[in-house]
């Protein structure tokens, strides 16, 4: 059925095609979509051949979805970041993959001073608590490392050509990436989980470990907060009025600035947040892990759709099944896993730049 | 100004320098400093109230010292508290360097001016505690100081005298270098290379100050033709260390050059620059020394050819890796042509990653991280060219080629294109500029460059591995332009010299070098976006 629509398609954009000959720049919008119709048809032909001669079980089929649902969870919580701040700023924050590292890294130490108040060996409630601190202390410290990136780093550069901002941000990611570095040694950071939740569950023959579960619940938790914030309460009708038109909310007594701060404060916790749960997830938190995941969370706000809150949300669980299905359904080692990721950008860039939820601002405004 | 208003500005600013001397100190610098280190830090200091009063609305001198003292003195509460309590934690037997690990003894001594073993034995009196204190304190007041005197505007003019100082400098710089040649030369004492490598890079550096202020024309020519002149007489007088480190400064010349055609003349921001150095570097590679790539060498076997030697030498090499870059540029260009800005940077960047990714990971073509060994080196009429001096007299010429070359576009009807592109792309289209064109070819022109300095790498270095190509190449190269002056041919220069070279003379902060460069980036865009010798036009705006 699939291909069949698929085949119709082509059918009408060929007939458009030749209706629309003479005029240069159709006729490279459809050439191009044919492109991109052939390449999901070569990755749609190559899944069914490597599936048909390597006949995984179903169970590993599950247990990759469940794997990819999790780091798409992550994701989703670190692109809802570069989402916020491109609706409002238009500038792609280059150093959120940093601030989500930081939270990893706030939230390791936040780990040792609650199991050295013993509060993750007690009761259930007890490690609860502790676990509710561990991400709250790294949300705080991420969001405090956000405003203040902001402060330094882009505010004084608001106006400037768009060039400027974008390398002001790679030098304050470098910068905080290798800050982090000398200040804390180059020791990694190993999340040790409680016991509490270091088991998992099993469903029928698939293993899903508790911490996973929990990293999935709260980032859905976590992203029905931030809509709830952004839909429902003044600060989130005033960062809606401040990414339509700045001046206009400026003229209707919005303070911009403290807005933008606001948005940084709500991205950077989500990216705290993200990097408490990655390090549950990884066990470890090293200087540079924000940076690959950071990039990550780029492309699935750009698959979705950036500066629109629920294709970050999307894009963000597709991905994170593209990289944990990827590999096997094509066949390829799983080192290349990276590869997909960034294969996705580039081709999403290409064919789709609107993304899949988004409206079209990326032609008229960058 | 009234006595809260006073206060609370003290405490902002005391504040805001607290937080640079706490980053430093938590990095680790006073431990690198040693006995220096409260001086230095009080000489920071002083500097950055500088900057902090320097825009003050217009006070009297008075105010402004008071005020400097008052920022300087919570600037000295702040630092004393944490160092002296971090100190008090470490003398009381706290292992606080499991968590910041360079709260070092030596680290929390230097402050104060102890031997460390007085910080383990937690021997601080209060006398020691408060010196740092009024240290910074007075640091404030001079800061403010100079800053109600920077107010009192003494106007500088550049006089014709002052001119011909500058243009003289670099010359006087290059005979002082090649006098320290000469073993008599009463120099140095045992920093002697060193300073000699430094004196050099100088030379270089002033050079380009030279050239700006010298008037378009005769002028101009003839002082860069004796610079030329005087910069190829480096590589026959310095020694093989120094000749090896001005090498590198100049392959990143040569690719810096290209790099700025991209991003300089098209404003096309290219982080996956990298990847184009990479294609120069493997190709290069496979040429000369077939027999370390597994695959590659198997198909030469099959095809009959012998694997044991060159395919090419590496003057034949030129033209088709010229070639390879020119495609890699057009291969990245053409999927990208609609980006523009931030997603064009984060493109170019998913690029360079996945060349890099390749190089690890296709082991059979590239021999993964173990890298591909034993390249030829570069030999003309029989003479081995792949010592350290040759090697930076071939970086020269190519450096030279490419910088006219460069000019020439910079000038030509495309340069002129890539112009109006950068500042506006809609604005060029209806004047006429066929964008597509126009892109590819700064990206082919661009890629060019990096793949001919890719090329001398991997002859200097001999062995090439894929970790040679890291993302921190393309972002060394984009710094370095941006440090110089986007767009500027003498920024270039200047920008390779400060990020390649500086760090090789000053060694032993070789760990602060990404941190440095990371905050210089910052800094520099907030305080002046147009780079240290910015292009003429830029200056006008």
């Amino acid at each position: 059925m699939y291909a069949g629509e698929r085949q119709g398609d082509i059918v009408a954009l060929i007939s458009r095609a030749l209706s629309a000959a003479r005029q240069g720049g159709a006729g490279m919008r459809i050439a191009r979509r044919m492109l991109g119709m052939l390449l999901i048809a070569a990755v749609i032909v190559r899944a069914i051949s490597v599936s048909a001669t390597e006949n995984y079980p179903l169970s590993f089929w599950a247990s990759q979805v469940a794997n990819g649902l999790v780091l798409g969870g992550v994701y989703a919580l670190v692109a809802l970041g570069y989402t916020l701040v491109y609706g409002i700023l238009l500038m792609i924050n280059f150093a959120h993959g940093e601030v989500m590292m930081i939270g990893g890294v706030a939230g390791f130490f936040g780990l040792q001073i609650a199991s050295a108040l013993g509060l993750l060996s007690g009761s259930p409630l007890e490690v609860v608590v502790g676990l509710l601190l561990v991400l709250a202390f790294g949300m705080g410290i991420a969001a405090l490392t956000g405003v203040t990136l902001e402060r330094v780093a882009y505010r004084p550069l608001r106006n400037a050509p768009r060039l400027v901002p974008l390398i002001s941000a790679i030098g304050a990611s470098l910068f905080l990436q290798y800050s982090v570095l000398l200040i804390f040694g180059v020791r990694p950071m190993v999340y040790q989980r409680p016991s509490l939740i270091a088991d998992g569950m099993r469903i029928g023959a698939v293993f899903i470990p508790y911490t996973g579960l929990i990293i999935f619940l709260t980032s859905l938790m976590l992203m029905g907060a931030l809509f709830v914030i952004v839909q429902r309460t003044r600060l989130g009708r005033a960062m809606r009025a401040v990414a339509a038109d700045k001046d206009a909310a400026a003229l209707m007594g919005v303070d911009v600035n403290q807005i933008i701060a606001f948005t940084f404060l709500l991205g950077s916790a989500l990216a705290g947040a993200a990097g408490v749960m990655l390090g549950f997830h990884n066990a470890v938190i090293k200087f540079n892990s924000g940076f690959i995941p950071g990039l990550k969370a780029f492309t699935a706000a750009v698959l979705g759709g950036i500066g629109n809150i629920p294709g970050a949300m999307v894009g963000a669980l597709v991905l994170g099944l593209a990289e944990s299905l990827g590999p096997s359904a094509l066949g390829i080692p799983a080192e290349y896993r990276d590869i997909i990721a960034f294969s996705v950008l580039v081709l999403v860039l290409i064919f789709r730049p609107a993304g899949l939820l988004g409206e079209a601002v990326v032609e008229k405004r960058a | 100004m009234s006595a809260g208003a006073l206060i609370k500005t003290a405490l902002r600013q005391g504040a805001a320098a607290f937080a640079v001397l706490a980053y430093l100190t938590l990095v680790g610098l006073p431990a690198r400093l040693a006995e220096s280190a409260l001086s230095v830090f009080s000489a920071l200091a002083a500097a950055l109230f500088f900057l902090l009063l320097r825009r003050a609305p217009s006070a009297g001198a008075g105010t402004s010292i008071v005020q400097g003292m008052l920022g300087g003195l919570v600037l000295g509460m702040c630092t004393v508290g944490m160092v002296g309590g971090l100190a008090a934690l470490v003398g009381s037997g706290v292992r606080v360097q499991q968590v910041l690990d360079k709260m070092t003894p030596p680290n929390l001594a230097a402050w104060f001016g102890v031997p460390p073993i007085a910080i383990t034995r937690s021997q601080l009196g209060a006398l020691e505690l408060l010196r740092p204190a009024l240290a910074l304190a007075l640091a404030g007041g001079v800061g403010g100081a100079l800053a109600a005197l920077s107010r009192a505007r003494l106007s500088l003019s550049l006089g014709d005298p002052l001119r011909w100082a500058a243009i003289a400098l670099p010359f006087l710089l290059l005979g002082l270098v090649i006098a320290m040649g000469d073993a008599g030369f009463p120099l140095g004492g045992s920093n002697r290379g060193t300073l000699r490598l430094l004196l050099a890079m100088l030379a270089i550096a002033s050079g380009m100050f030279a050239l700006r202020a010298t008037r378009a024309g005769l002028e101009q020519r003839g002082v860069a033709g004796a610079l030329l002149i005087g910069v190829a007489a480096l590589p026959f007088t310095l020694d093989q260390f120094q000749n090896a480190v001005m090498g590198i400064v100049f392959i990143f010349v040569m690719m810096g050059l290209g790099l700025n055609i991209v991003v300089g003349y098209a404003g096309l921001l290219d982080l996956g620059y990298v990847a184009f150095f990479a294609i120069g570097a493997y190709a290069y590679a496979f040429l000369s020394a077939p027999f370390s790539s597994p695959w590659f060498s198997q198909q030469l076997a099959q095809l009959g050819l012998p694997t044991t030697q060159p395919l090419l030498s590496f003057w034949q090499a030129i033209p088709l890796i010229m070639l390879l870059g020119a495609l890699g540029g057009v291969m990245l260009g053409v999927p990208v042509l609609r980006l523009r800005g931030d997603y064009l940077a984060i493109v170019t960047l998913g690029f360079g990653e996945i060349i890099r990714l390749f190089m690890l990971n296709l082991a059979d073509l590239t021999n993964g991280p173990r890298g591909l060994l034993n390249i030829a080196a570069p030999t003309l009429f029989g003479y081995n060219l792949g010592n350290p001096r040759d090697i930076f007299i071939l970086a020269l010429v190519g450096s030279a080629v490419i910088a006219f070359v460069a000019l020439r576009l910079e000038r030509s009807r495309i340069g002129r294109a890539w112009m109006a592109m950068r500042e506006d792309e809609e604005a060029a289209q209806a004047m006429g500029i066929h964008l597509v064109r126009a892109k590819l070819l700064a990206f082919a022109i661009g890629a060019t460059f990096a793949a001919l300095a890719g090329q001398l790498y991997a002859a200097r270095q001999v062995n090439i591995f894929p970790d040679n190509f890291s993302l921190f190449v393309s972002i060394d190269a984009l710094a370095l332009i941006i440090v110089g002056g986007m767009g500027s041919i003498p920024g270039v220069v200047l920008g390779a010299i400060a990020l390649k070279g500086l760090p090789e003379v000053l060694r032993g902060v070789d760990e602060y070098r990404i941190v440095t460069f990371a905050a210089l980036l910052v800094i520099m865009m907030i305080v002046r976006p147009a780079g240290v010798l910015p292009t003429t036009r830029r200056r006008g705006e």
